[in-house]
């Protein structure tokens, strides 16, 4: 399986980037929005990076029917 | 020329719906299975993809017949825009189970799972409606013959992702002549999957809306 090995997993990442990320230690000392994304094994960020995609395709799909809209009412009113 | 047109209020209730169904997916209390793990969250949007999928097939399905009962091009282009948009969410289905299944079943893809394979098979019968469509340059026998075939491929869709899977032993829920989802699923889950269902399903209708709104003007702007 898989993930019975999981707890013996060498983290190299964090050993080779522990001191430069220093985001992490400083979580207590920070405002309540930081602290609140950084609770729940950090469950919070990923569904911030999700919602980012979403409102960007979704901003891209309004923009693209209102020029259909446009097309439809230019081509409408050109008759 | 500028538009004085806003935006119709029940896309706006499309784009908070669905943003409340992944807020939910992502935060809700889910049982801890294992092997599943998180992963369980990915009920809420792996199986609404097939749904929009079907949702849009059928939408085919139906402008098919209208045109085969009343020949206009513009049901043609409603028949060709609704299949696109289905194939779309279907090779969102089927990426995303890739996806899953790597990382729960322990591989991409594996030939064991009935399911998995004829979902394919299902989106090549209808890659087929394209290339059909694409072989003629005659646009009423091309619609014509095009509506034909897809109500032929509509009525394959039940027997591959319904009827098949579930005589066969598989690593989807639903084998066996088991229901997909029963008491062997947590109750809470449903409360965000149902309305997922509603909200893709609603979502993959408004693309439907722009895609042949788009080609009805193409074929006007084609045709002067």
């Amino acid at each position: 399986m898989m993930f019975q090995g999981q707890s013996q997993v060498n983290d190299t990442l964090t050993q080779a980037y522990s001191e430069k990320w220093s985001g992490v230690d400083e979580i207590e000392q920070s405002g309540a929005v930081v602290q609140f994304m950084s609770s729940n094994d950090l469950i919070f960020v990923v569904l911030g990076v999700t919602l980012i995609i979403w409102f960007v395709l979704l901003y891209f799909v309004i923009r693209v029917d209102k020029k259909v809209t446009d097309l439809e009412t230019q081509l409408s009113s050109g008759e | 020329m500028k538009s004085s047109a806003r935006l119709k209020i029940w896309k706006i209730g499309i784009a908070f719906w669905i943003t409340i169904v992944i807020i939910a997916g992502f935060l809700i209390q889910i049982p801890k299975i294992p092997i599943l793990e998180q992963t369980a969250r990915n009920l809420f949007f792996h199986v609404p993809m097939w749904m929009a999928m079907y949702s849009m097939f059928l939408m085919g399905f139906i402008q098919s017949i209208r045109y085969l009962n009343n020949p206009h091009s513009a049901t043609d282009i409603k028949a060709e825009s609704a299949t696109r948009i289905g194939m779309m969410f279907g090779v969102c289905g089927l990426l995303t189970g890739s996806l899953w299944a790597r990382f729960t079943w322990g591989t991409w893809w594996t030939f064991a799972e009935p399911k998995m394979n004829l979902a394919a098979l299902c989106m090549m019968i209808y890659v087929a409606y394209f290339v059909l469509r694409s072989a003629f340059d005659d646009e009423e026998k091309r619609a014509k013959i095009s509506a034909v075939y897809n109500i032929f491929a509509v009525t394959t869709v039940p027997f591959l992702l319904y009827v098949v899977p579930r005589q066969l032993t598989s690593l989807h829920p639903g084998a066996d002549g088991n229901p997909a989802f029963s008491e062997i699923t947590a109750d809470e889950l449903r409360w965000v999957l149902y309305p997922a269902f509603i909200g893709f399903i609603a979502f993959a209708y408004w693309l439907y809306t722009i895609l042949h709104r788009y080609q009805t003007v193409k074929y006007q702007i084609d045709h002067t």
